[in-house]
């Protein structure tokens, strides 16, 4: 006997036979298996990046104009814009007339605002209270 | 009865009792390869079920361009290098459970056990190994061989006889 019939008598000593039916059966539950573990990881994945995409740009966003003070840290809004005090007039002018009033209507002795108007040297207001009267 | 093909387009257009059709025509090839190959049942009838749900994601998009026949021959085989490469991992990470070739008096005339000679066969060159795999196994001719590994038939005829005289060797077979 030659070598190649040899080594198929070796291995050809086991010939069962299998449950055809059953072994589909086991073959679709494990091929619902894989699909449903294939989901899995591709939601888990979808998952991560997401809370990567979130976290970096939190990160950036939050990180604008930190100030560090001693343990403390202080975050700022740079955009704030004269739109937020009034829309039509964002005329420095204005502004600064809208404040004087401001601190004249809040303040309960009238002289006392006069004169500090006075001490910040801005004359608009009073010359316009004058002009009026 | 439908042949392989009519079986594989119902398939691909969308009948999965098609694909279970195909399972029944060809379990017995499948399991019966991987039966030679593993002493194992249970292992044998994994390596079966790791090779139709290849071919269950392979032939939706299979185009014919070799037989079906051929196509599976050749995910038997690799499905197969695959397990060698796996155990050859495991070999080594439990170096006691490799299995060594036991040596008697009569050298020409010794039996050796199964696992002894799918050690050897496992030890070989990928090509020479699914050459040798195959052809013990299904006792192909030489040129089916070929068709299914890509190769010619004297190229198949050339890693069989190389495959052959290494398992001798490793086997300690004296010519």
């Amino acid at each position: 006997m030659n070598f190649e019939s040899k080594i198929r008598q070796t291995i050809s000593d086991s010939d069962k036979t299998i449950d055809k039916e059953q072994f589909i059966n086991n073959l679709t539950e494990a091929r619902f298996k894989h699909k449903l573990k294939r989901s899995q990881a591709f939601s888990g994945i979808l998952a991560i990046c997401l809370i990567i995409i979130v976290g970096l740009t939190s990160y950036f966003e939050l990180d604008q104009g930190v100030i560090q003070s001693g343990r403390n840290y202080y975050f700022i809004d740079r955009n704030i814009s004269y739109s937020d005090f009034d829309k039509d007039n964002y005329n420095n002018d204005y502004l600064l007339d809208d404040l004087a009033i401001y601190i004249i209507e809040e303040e309960d002795d009238i002289w006392t605002a006069f004169s500090f108007l006075d001490e910040i040297e801005f004359d608009n207001f009073i010359n316009y209270i004058e002009e009026e009267s | 009865m439908k042949k392989d093909r009519e079986l594989i387009q119902d398939f691909q257009n969308g009948d999965e009792e098609a694909f279970n059709e195909l399972v029944r025509r060809y379990l017995d090839l499948v399991h019966g390869f991987f039966q030679k190959l593993t002493n194992d049942e249970m292992e044998a009838e994994d390596l079966a079920q790791t090779v139709f749900i290849k071919l269950f994601k392979s032939l939706k998009n299979f185009r014919f361009k070799s037989e079906f026949n051929t196509y599976l021959y050749r995910v038997n085989a690799n499905t197969a290098n695959t397990y060698f490469k796996r155990n050859k991992w495991r070999n080594i990470l439990h170096l006691d459970q490799t299995v060594e070739p036991t040596y008697d008096d009569n050298e020409q005339d010794k039996e050796w056990k199964k696992e002894e000679l799918w050690n050897a066969i496992s030890k070989l060159p990928k090509k020479q190994r699914s050459v040798v795999m195959i052809r013990i196994s299904e006792m192909l001719p030489f040129k089916d061989i070929g068709n299914i590994l890509h190769m010619s038939e004297g190229t198949a005829k050339v890693n069989f006889h190389h495959g052959i005289k290494r398992i001798k060797t490793l086997l300690g077979i004296v010519e």
